[in-house]
């Protein structure tokens, strides 16, 4: 699956291995754009024995804050089944709201493999 | 009010951008582009340019979302950025209903009174038990306005028709 990045929603990404996400994330239509995503990523999840995530997100809004907390459940829960799974959360050096964004969601993984990256 | 006090009286609170009426999400995207260069033609601190355009994401699309007066895909209301003493002042104003003005005042009571530490704990709490009853959105809206803010302010004005009215500061000197 593959998103082009609009002014509003982030490129998407999503292969066997991985999935990539890039860019602002504040949709129009949020369910129009998380439904689709989240349906690729489980599709995906099933047959994968490990899955690396990649997220570059530079602004999000509070209701993809609850998508991405949806997305980083479904990974969360197939680590817990035993898959390898690896989530870089990259901010920018001078983007300090990124950097909290991310520490918010870093308590909510106990199997899978969290990073906070500076970049 | 004659036109150019209008002018004036914007000029005179420092308003530099002011929109009212129907607010939709193709209303916001056209403004998304203009508020962002605005801030960054005024402000050289990124991170405070981020919140303030934040905080205004959140304001219209409550508006959109909240509005009582409901056109095609939005709803009618203002929203409005100026320059505060210190910061930026993101103010919103739509109207209401008066039966869930209680309930809105009882939520807003609450995110006041708490300091950073309850306010992240009510955001993870929100994210985890999803939105409430009546939410059209993620229900976590207001959370993340109080977080951002350095101060915030609301009230529900006049008595046939009710008005809400929201204003978030944010300050130049904070982090």
């Amino acid at each position: 699956m593959q998103l082009e990045a609009t002014n509003r929603t982030p490129a998407v990404s999503i292969s066997a291995t991985g999935i990539e996400m890039k860019g602002e994330c504040y949709p129009e239509d949020i369910t129009a754009f998380a439904e689709p995503v989240m349906e690729a990523l489980r599709q995906q999840l099933e047959s994968a024995e490990s899955f690396h995530a990649r997220i570059e997100l530079y602004y999000f809004n509070s209701s993809s804050a609850k998508f991405l907390f949806d997305f980083f459940e479904e990974l969360e829960e197939a680590a817990e089944e035993g898959k390898q799974i690896q989530i870089d959360w990259c901010y920018r050096a001078d983007d300090s709201s990124m950097q909290e964004a991310g520490e918010d969601f870093e308590e909510d993984f106990e199997h899978a493999q969290y990073q906070i990256v500076e970049i | 009010m004659q036109s150019q006090d209008f002018h004036k009286l914007l000029e005179q609170r420092r308003t530099f951008f002011c929109y009212s009426g129907l607010l939709s999400e193709d209303v916001l995207s056209t403004f998304s582009g203009i508020v962002r260069e605005q801030m960054s033609e005024m402000e050289d601190d990124a991170e405070i340019t981020k919140r303030v355009f934040g905080i205004f994401v959140e304001q219209a699309q409550n508006v959109i979302r909240y509005s009582k007066d409901r056109i095609a895909e939005g709803g009618t209301g203002t929203v409005a950025i100026s320059r505060a003493e210190d910061g930026f002042l993101i103010e919103a104003i739509n109207p209401m209903d008066h039966e869930n003005a209680e309930g809105l005042q009882k939520n807003l009571d609450e995110l006041k009174a708490m300091d950073n530490k309850e306010l992240r704990k009510a955001y993870k709490q929100r994210l985890r038990e999803g939105p409430p009853e009546g939410s059209k959105g993620a229900g976590l809206g207001f959370i993340e306005m109080a977080r951002k803010a350095d101060h915030f302010e609301f009230d529900f004005v006049g008595s046939t028709e009710l008005l809400f009215v929201f204003k978030v500061w944010i300050k130049e000197t904070s982090s």
